[in-house]
């Protein structure tokens, strides 16, 4: 095919975030909702991240377009893209250019954030020419490539306006605009919420394939356990602006070490079954304002909790490809290397 | 006890010069639920269920058929008589945020209703505060630290239980729960299941249950009675746990199909059902509903359409056994649901 088609398909970028920070400011002055996270995207993956109402996990994902918006700001670490460097580095022009060309983003109700007033050709003709796009034809005809890749009839989603299409189509739309740019980092933020079981089962199957055919490195951010459990190589959990583990996702969801992924899995609505293993978490999410200041950020809906969690924020241990932060899973740890030493 | 027979709703859509299009929303839907009973309606949207509830509740006329409350077809009384009867059935929303008059404490929001309440009974003053009490800590939270508090202060579940409280306060028979639990924090979900399961046993309350998310429905109570709808038709029903692990019906099967496996913990349903399309809106009547997505339809299905308890095929008898009952030419049970790993 065309030399165009060819770029495609160079090696997916690795990303790296290192010690990222994101604060907001708050009558209570500045508020970490992301605090000290580490997180690397391996190339040619889609991580999800999973966390709750006031997790950080939203923030997190619009620091990889160093877009957070005040009262937010980033106040430390780096997002390093193969091929990119530092995003957080990355200023006015340059900073424009990256966003929808190196990285693709489908937003969080992506099928609200369609301008209703134009058809999705010429709210896609607009992206191309604030790109400097010269071939606006070729751009159309990968935009009618990629919505038939995803069953759609492209020429007529083009000329509709976004009433005329359905929760799931704009949804659709909405990853066709975040790629046609060849962007090769996707961030995707809860891609399937407020779409029906069968049309969510339909967009994950086509996220996990299109990320497959263009080579992508994909982060998927949600709440839903069960969605990123169908969809991503590996898995992240956060909670109050912190990951408190990450792995491969049959790991994580097989043998979750961090107290809150374990409590978290057990309050999943599930199939099948005993009924009674299963029960929320006690407790709720914690807001910005009611984080701890010091120790674990989970420790008061912990069942395992100890002494050191209300003074030492546990650190991120790795071992095996598996991190976790946690007092009393690092403990389980050292005890079993101990045990290991005296055979 | 509350009971309708042949529930039909028709909506005509505007716009159209030439005389409205008339989309069937409800076609003829027969339930009931029982003292103290749990009947979920499951189906996409479009399929009718939060129409079917809005009519329970008093809050939408219907076309044809009848609901009868206690016994009293509400056909045969006027506007103003009715209203008793619907005040014993109470709506419990989606969205716990806009639920809640934000200008009010909850201790406000609590005593206008009390306040009707202790009028119509010939109870003293002095019997509202105590009882407002009691309803909060009938829903699990605290009374002295949410009564005066405004709804922004609380979290989305504990929003969510006044919300309960608030429904309490009308003695209901029946609580309509549309999608109760669909903007809850995952790891809160069950625990407002668990309550919607326990004021069942302990008030004797019958809860119809609303929703696209099975899973949930059979932690209202192992007991309750299961619908499925597609497009305004009951397409199979019977006991929650019987439909779960053996659907008959083909858009039972893609439903319970499409809920993402657990990777890791859970094996995918051996027999999993695609639907061969997606859903279009204004399909044409003739036939069974589902057969243009069915991947097992015939010619029978294009043009006939089976109807619930008569046309179950072959293995009818047995279904009915069990209280099952499908409207589908070609029933055959598939294992579709996942399977734990250990098991």
């Amino acid at each position: 095919m065309t030399a165009h088609t060819a770029a495609r398909h160079t090696a997916a970028p690795g990303v790296r975030i290192r010690d990222l920070t994101v604060v907001y400011k708050t009558p209570a002055g500045e508020l970490p909702a992301v605090r000290g996270v580490d997180l690397a995207l391996a190339p040619g993956t889609i991580t999800g991240v999973v966390g709750e109402s006031g997790s950080g996990k939203s923030t997190l994902a619009l620091s990889l377009l160093n877009a957070v918006q005040p009262p937010g700001r980033i106040a430390a670490g780096s997002v390093e893209i193969d091929g990119l460097g530092d995003v957080l580095t990355l200023r006015g022009e340059d900073l424009r250019r990256t966003r929808g060309r190196q990285v693709g983003y489908v937003f969080q109700a992506a099928q609200n954030s369609l301008n209703p007033l134009k058809t999705i050709g010429k709210q896609l003709l607009d992206l191309g020419r604030s790109h400097d796009v010269e071939d606006l034809r070729g751009l159309v005809r990968d935009a009618k490539d990629l919505l038939a890749r995803m069953g759609m009839d492209g020429a007529r989603v083009l000329d509709s306006y976004q009433h005329e299409l359905s929760g799931g189509m704009r949804q659709r739309v909405g990853i066709m605009l975040a790629l046609v740019l060849n962007a090769k980092v996707v961030v995707l933020d809860e891609p399937t919420t407020a779409l029906d079981m069968i049309t969510q089962a339909t967009i994950l199957r086509i996220i996990r394939e299109v990320h497959e055919e263009r080579a992508l490195t994909t982060l998927v951010i949600t709440h839903d356990v069960g969605a990123v459990a169908e969809v991503a190589d590996s898995l992240a959990v956060m909670y109050g602006g912190r990951v408190v583990e990450h792995g491969p996702v049959t790991e994580v969801l097989g043998s979750a070490r961090h107290p809150y992924t374990q409590g978290l899995i057990r309050a999943i609505p599930r199939l099948s079954g005993d009924l009674s293993l299963a029960r929320a978490l006690p407790g709720r999410p914690p807001t910005l304002g009611t984080l701890p200041t010091q120790g674990c950020v989970f420790r008061e809906r912990c069942e395992r909790r100890m002494e050191v969690c209300e003074t030492d924020e546990p650190m991120s241990v790795t071992q095996d490809g598996r991190t976790v932060a946690c007092h009393a899973a690092d403990r389980h740890l050292t005890l079993v290397k101990r045990k290991e030493e005296f055979v | 006890m509350i009971t309708g027979t042949g529930i039909t709703k028709i909506f005509k859509q505007r716009g159209s010069v030439l005389g409205a299009r008339e989309v069937p929303a409800l076609r003829g839907v027969d339930f009931a639920v029982a003292k103290g009973g749990a009947v979920s309606f499951i189906g996409e949207s479009g399929s009718g269920k939060t129409t079917l509830g809005r009519i329970v509740a008093g809050l939408e006329t219907h076309d044809a058929g009848e609901i009868v409350i206690d016994g009293v077809p509400m056909s045969t009384l006027s506007h103003r008589r009715r209203q008793p009867y619907f005040r014993r059935i109470q709506l419990i929303h989606q969205d716990p945020y806009s639920a809640l008059n934000p200008t009010r404490t909850i201790h406000q929001t609590l005593e206008a209703p009390l306040r009707l309440r202790a009028r119509q009974a010939g109870r003293p003053r002095s019997w509202v505060d105590g009882r407002a009490a009691e309803l909060l800590a009938m829903v699990g939270i605290d009374p002295g630290y949410v009564l005066p508090r405004y709804p922004h202060q609380l979290s989305g579940g504990m929003r969510q239980r006044v919300v309960i409280a608030r429904a309490l306060t009308m003695d209901p028979e029946v609580l309509v729960a549309d999608e109760a639990v669909s903007m809850i924090d995952v790891s809160l979900r069950l625990g407002i299941l668990a309550l919607l399961k326990d004021l069942r046993e302990r008030l004797g309350v019958g809860v119809l249950f609303i929703t696209h998310d099975i899973a949930t429905a059979r932690y209202i109570g192992d007991d309750g009675e299961l619908y499925v709808l597609y497009r305004g038709q009951v397409v199979e029903r019977g006991a929650t746990e019987k439909i779960i692990s053996d659907p008959v019906h083909p858009y039972t099967q893609s439903l319970l199909s499409a809920i993402p496996v657990l990777h890791g913990l859970e094996r995918p349903g051996a027999e999993r059902v695609v639907p061969r399309e997606m859903q279009r809106e204004g399909e044409p009547d003739g036939g069974c509903l589902f057969a243009r997505r069915c991947p097992f339809s015939t010619e029978r299905c294009e043009n006939e359409m089976p109807v619930l308890g008569r046309d179950g095929g072959p293995e009818q008898e047995a279904g009915q056994e069990g209280g099952q009952e499908y409207a589908c030419f070609h029933p055959r049970r598939r294992s579709v649901i996942p399977v734990g790993v250990g098991e």
